[in-house]
């Protein structure tokens, strides 16, 4: 059976990256309301996320070892 | 509001993994059970989140944002006295019915328990309102996305519906829930952002009460009343709900939330799915907190819409022929808060939100065809295969259906409002069925039968008899309701009363089923397995209690 896990993980790393790189090479991209960067902000976040789901995956295969 | 070329290739992406989900699930579906219940096989941090997902449509995200900006906090009160402890019910109490009993469906338990004409009665209006409800919400998406962003009522129609068939065409309920789960982290992370910057621009919880207290809010009611949710629930006239605590409590928190979370198919397949009973049950209550934190996601920004609209930072309540038009408070709360590319994953949160919607009624409506109106009805006694074609085929009728509903609801504007109203005559008396079923052995099924006829006529009288802004009193008008709200409160606890004590009656007058066929089905007759030696946060009870009480101290918190 498919592991969600690696689908989810891939999709909000691919999605961070898109976010971070428009938050790094185009930082002037702002909010109206807002003096903040907040695609790299949520960007980091999503990455992070997605890394974690994909480090989920690779312990419980240690542990199915 | 206009969108980039990243925020397109975002919506790309996620299209992408929705399809390709569906296309790794394609080969697992060798059996009717594999594509319609995902034959008892799915984890239960995957059930949970599509439990909640299912439910969590666009027009929710939507409606609840705006209705934040209208009402306030008291809007928790869907969640927090609404759903929650009906989530807990029928996690605890209910799911050892519906998965000890091997159901494949909710009707196919009432014919288990009851009989052949009450599920046939559940079973054909539950069929009708999920095609129904999907052709509204693809109907409501379809307008927004026209609205906001110009795009061709169609084409969002026809696409959205499109990705929705495939994947649920190629890995069923499975697809379907693999993707709910996708769509519920999209939507919280790309909505939370939103609600974080609102809060913070409008100066926190604290600043955001502040320039409410200073405002009135229809009625000359004062501000106040948009940051506490139970101060001003003494009487109808204190609140813009107009409701007070009998009513909510009676009629949302009991009859209109347990009739939903209890006794919906829609949700309660997601947990029938679930790979033990101590999984399915664990469910539902595991659902209960994502569930209670979604008014901050979804709510709060609503509530900093109308903070933001008093300070002339640059934000106005979106206006429409003179007056607030609170459906679009959530997307414009998103042009001004979101750049190009945040802005994509927003978007994407919407339609996700849509298709997870879209699919629950998709999946639970070819089950419910499949197994309890053309297994049961039509053509009995084929091989599993032809079943299997026949609950694909029922998916492809399911969004064709929708489709067509969905251009209906645009050309007649007012058959919405017709159909949620007959909806809700239908599942009013639903709980009282189920409950008495479950926990009283006497129950017969001629007994059930009735009390959910008499049931739904009770509420049709009752809005026949009441009137609430220029709603109902098609008869004569006996009462006025300060709002429709309160007024539907009433209708359903009228609609549950009548139920219960027909079903009694009648029950009491008719034969029983003979206890030996009830094995399994109904409490005192089924033996309960007890997890002792498990973790605690793997035992259904003590998660129950733990959730229990965090939804307790929400409602302290914003009382």
């Amino acid at each position: 059976m498919l592991d969600l896990r690696v689908p989810t993980g891939f999709f909000f790393t691919l999605v961070g990256l898109i976010l971070v790189v428009m938050g790094v090479f185009q930082p002037s991209e702002r909010p109206a309301l807002m003096d903040t960067n907040v695609n790299l902000y949520a960007g980091v976040v999503m990455l992070a996320f997605g890394a974690f789901m994909l480090a989920l995956t690779r312990l419980s295969k240690h542990e199915d070892h | 509001m206009k969108l980039a070329a990243v925020d397109y290739l975002v919506l790309a992406v996620y299209f992408g993994f929705v399809l390709g989900i569906g296309w790794r699930l394609r080969k697992k579906m060798a059996t009717s059970e594999d594509f319609l219940t995902s034959g008892h096989s799915v984890p239960v941090w995957i059930t949970s989140l599509a439990f909640l997902a299912a439910n969590l449509g666009a027009q929710e995200l939507v409606g609840m944002s705006g209705s934040g900006a209208k009402y306030g906090i008291m809007t928790a009160h869907f969640y927090w006295v609404g759903a929650v402890p009906a989530m807990i019910f029928v996690g605890l109490f209910m799911m050892p019915f519906y998965w000890g009993s091997r159901a494949r469906s909710v009707p196919e338990y009432l014919k288990m328990r009851f009989d052949e004409k009450t599920r046939a009665l559940n079973a054909i209006s539950f069929a009708v309102m999920t095609v129904f409800s999907s052709g509204i919400s693809m109907y409501a998406l379809g307008l927004l996305l026209q609205l906001i962003l110009g795009w061709s009522f169609t084409t969002t129609v026809l696409l959205s519906a499109a990705i929705v068939l495939s994947y649920t065409f190629l890995g069923g309920l499975t697809s379907a829930i693999y993707n709910e789960v996708l769509q519920f982290f999209l939507i919280v992370m790309g909505f939370s952002p939103l609600a974080i910057m609102a809060v913070m621009k409008a100066g926190g919880w604290s600043g955001m009460a502040a320039r409410l207290q200073t405002m009135t809010v229809g009625n000359g009611i004062n501000g106040d009343v948009m940051v506490h949710s139970w101060k001003y629930m003494g009487h109808t006239s204190q609140n813009p709900m107009g409701i007070e605590t009998f009513g909510l409590v009676m009629g949302l928190g009991f009859v209109m939330s347990f009739g939903y979370w209890c006794t919906d198919f829609l949700v309660i397949q997601r947990a029938m799915s679930a790979n033990s009973m101590s999984a399915s049950r664990r469910t539902p209550v595991l659902a209960a907190l994502p569930k209670m934190m979604m008014p901050f996601i979804v709510i709060v920004p609503g509530i900093a819409a109308l903070a933001l609209s008093q300070m002339s930072v640059g934000y106005d309540l979106p206006m429409r022929e003179g007056v607030p038009d609170y459906n679009q408070v959530l997307t414009t709360l998103m042009a001004k808060f979101y750049p190009a590319g945040m802005l994509g994953v927003g978007l994407t949160g919407l339609m996700a939100s849509f298709m997870s919607g879209m699919a629950g009624n998709v999946t639970a409506f070819n089950t419910v065809f499949t197994y309890d109106i053309y297994q049961t009805h039509i053509n009995p006694g084929k091989p599993d295969h032809h079943y299997l074609t026949v609950g694909r085929m029922t998916t492809v009728v399911g969004v064709a259906l929708s489709i067509g509903t969905a251009y209906l609801a645009a050309s007649f504007n007012s058959i919405n409002d017709m159909l949620q109203l007959v909806f809700s005559f239908v599942n009013g008396p639903l709980f009282a069925t189920f409950l008495l079923g479950m926990f009283w052995k006497r129950t017969s099924g001629h007994g059930a039968f009735f009390g959910l006829l008499s049931g739904t006529i009770a509420a049709a009288l009752t809005h026949g008899l009441t009137k609430a802004e220029g709603m109902g009193g098609w008869i004569t008008t006996v009462n006025t309701f300060p709002s429709s709200m309160a007024q539907n409160f009433w209708i359903a606890i009228m609609a549950w009363t009548t139920c219960f004590f027909v079903t009694i009656a009648v029950s009491l007058v008719t034969a029983p089923r003979a206890e030996k066929d009830l094995v399994g089905l109904v409490y005192g007759l089924t033996e309960l397995k007890h997890d002792e030696g498990v973790a605690w946060y793997k035992r259904p009870v003590p998660l129950a209690i733990a959730i229990a009480v965090l939804a307790l101290l929400l409602n302290i918190w914003f009382a």
